[in-house]
């Protein structure tokens, strides 16, 4: 079979790809009707469907863009209705429909994939789970990074102006570990029915994780997930959301010692953030507006919650990665998060619903 | 025949057809008796630079700051009731700073678009985002849309500096909205 394979003509169609200027700097799968009609047929969509707008750059996204986008990142054709998923939980995002995709802060996506979806389709849950090395994960961010810069023109240089950009953008999506996690899939938090696939997504502003396996204090092992949510980095609005993606080990030594989810962000919401005067040191004591400017360096005891709730639209937590160790990831958001899951929808297989489409 | 590889823009068809270029409002001769709008887009400094460019024009040109108002939200275009408030309101405009990614773009869509509603405008840009500016100039179908550009950064300035940018900018300001207009 691979004789009859062609790699010239596979080369010849990869480089008129690049000179296109449509790759983000990798090879493309270059996109033919036929393979993408096999993506709308798993998606069960119309073509023409709009998705997505960005009016003040003229450009709209329909089904049709997105899947030649979703090819070109190297999708399957199943892994299609989970890139609309991700694209519309993304929709959902204040700034997405703004300026965050033009953002000097350079955000990357968060997606994070629930239910059955997950093993039918491969995804990782486990070892590595931030990349690379697995298909779906490494492909369906990647549609989603080839659809802003295609469908909506928006070049690094050009009108997207990172100054440096995060690591891990347009990489980002793991699945949750629901098998190791001690508490219900973040789907079923966000008011999804058990055993739904859904897709969660936000923009991140960083990560940057917490190695800690040498306590058995889940109280010493909140205060240092603390001191990171409440750095001041990344922080200059009032407040700033965050989220965590516990690994299994830390998520089953909280959930051993009593906390579930809403304990976990009610303690971590109280003691997340940094003192008048730590906030002081670096210029960011006084609230001017939205934004946090200098301030008359007055030293002072109180204490400054970074989180502006403890709802979980601002502190995400997950549960993924391997049971290998006590190491876990806190991101902070780029803007608010929708708090919300988007169900996976496909044909049914079996024979068209009501409207033609069954969750999976 | 092999198959076809397929466009993921959505724009194949729209290269062959160009945008009618940009017709610049018409400007006055001169400044005195002007009414002048300032619209600020949000950024840090941006309201004080504009207010600071204001007195100068009042104290030297004789016009009057008729319009100040912000931008709802600092990436999306000015919304068109702005934009007829300060064609109520105002003969010219000034506005910025584009000193973020979207904002400069923005901005100068913003200028294009009273160019159209018959205002000319001084859109003011950092001069590290010129090239994102001009981008949305040509998406707008106004290549060579000219903005005026300030030394980057504008947000970390103080009050002082921030006065001294106005000072250097305000002839700037003077001959882009004035005949002839300097592009």
């Amino acid at each position: 079979m691979t004789s009859l394979l062609d790699p010239d003509a596979a080369q010849a169609a990869i480089e008129h790809c690049y000179e296109q200027g449509w790759s983000d700097g990798l090879p493309l799968v270059p996109a033919t009707q036929p393979l993408v009609d096999k993506f709308l047929v798993a998606a069960g969509r119309s073509p023409d469907e709009v998705i997505g707008r960005l009016p003040q750059l003229d450009r709209v996204v329909t089904v049709q863009l997105a899947a030649i986008n979703a090819v070109m990142a190297g999708c399957r054709p199943e892994y299609f209705p989970v890139v609309l998923a991700a694209w519309e939980a993304l929709m959902r995002e204040r700034t997405t429909a703004g300026g965050g995709w033009q953002s000097t802060s350079g955000p990357a996506p968060l997606i994070v994939v629930n239910g059955p979806v997950r093993t039918e389709l491969g995804f990782n849950a486990s070892g590595g789970v931030f990349g690379p090395g697995f298909r779906p994960n490494a492909t369906v961010p990647r549609a989603i990074g080839l659809i802003v810069r295609n469908a909506y023109g928006i070049h690094p240089h050009e009108l997207e102006q990172a100054t440096q950009g995060l690591p891990g953008r347009w990489s980002i999506c793991l699945a949750e570990n629901e098998e190791e996690s001690p508490w219900p899939p973040l789907a079923s938090e966000l008011g999804l029915p058990d055993g739904v696939s859904a897709v969660s997504a936000t923009l991140l502003r960083t990560c940057e994780f917490v190695d800690n396996r040498h306590t058995s204090s889940a109280e010493q092992l909140l205060s240092d997930f603390a001191d990171t949510v409440g750095r001041s980095g990344s922080w200059i609005f009032e407040h700033a959301s965050a989220g965590v993606v516990f690994c299994p080990e830390h998520a089953q030594q909280l959930a051993g010692a009593g906390f579930d989810r809403a304990q976990v962000r009610a303690w971590l919401t109280e003691r997340s953030g940094r003192s008048t005067a730590e906030l002081a040191r670096a210029g960011k004591d006084r609230l001017e507006g939205r934004l946090r400017l200098p301030g008359d360096g007055e030293p002072g005891a109180q204490f400054h919650r970074v989180l502006p709730s403890d709802e979980p639209k601002n502190l995400l937590i997950a549960v993924a990665g391997a049971r290998n160790a006590g190491i876990s990831m806190v991101v902070r958001l780029f803007a608010d998060w929708s708090g919300t899951a988007v169900p996976v929808t496909r044909p049914d297989a079996a024979g068209p619903t009501a409207d033609n489409k069954v969750e999976i | 025949m092999p198959n076809a590889i397929l466009d993921p823009t959505g724009r194949a068809h729209v290269a062959a057809a160009p945008l009618p270029g940009l017709v610049l409002a018409p400007r006055p001769p001169g400044l005195a008796g002007v009414r002048i709008g300032l619209l600020n887009n949000t950024k840090h400094n941006a309201a004080l630079l504009l207010a600071e460019i204001g007195n100068l024009l009042a104290a030297e040109h004789s016009v009057s700051v008729t319009i100040a108002e912000t931008k709802p939200n600092f990436a999306a275009p000015a919304p068109a009731d702005l934009v007829q408030r300060f064609r109520r309101e105002c003969d010219v405009v000034i506005t910025g700073v584009g000193d973020c990614g979207s904002c400069s773009a923005s901005a100068v869509a913003d200028g294009i678009v009273f160019e159209q509603a018959g205002l000319p405008a001084a859109v003011i840009c950092s001069d590290a985002f010129a090239v994102t500016a001009s981008a949305m100039a040509e998406l707008r179908g106004a290549p060579g849309y000219q903005y005026l550009v300030t030394e980057h950064p504008v947000a970390v300035l103080d009050a002082e500096q921030v006065r001294e940018r106005a000072k250097r900018l305000v002839s700037e300001v003077v001959s882009m909205v004035t005949e002839p207009a300097g592009r």
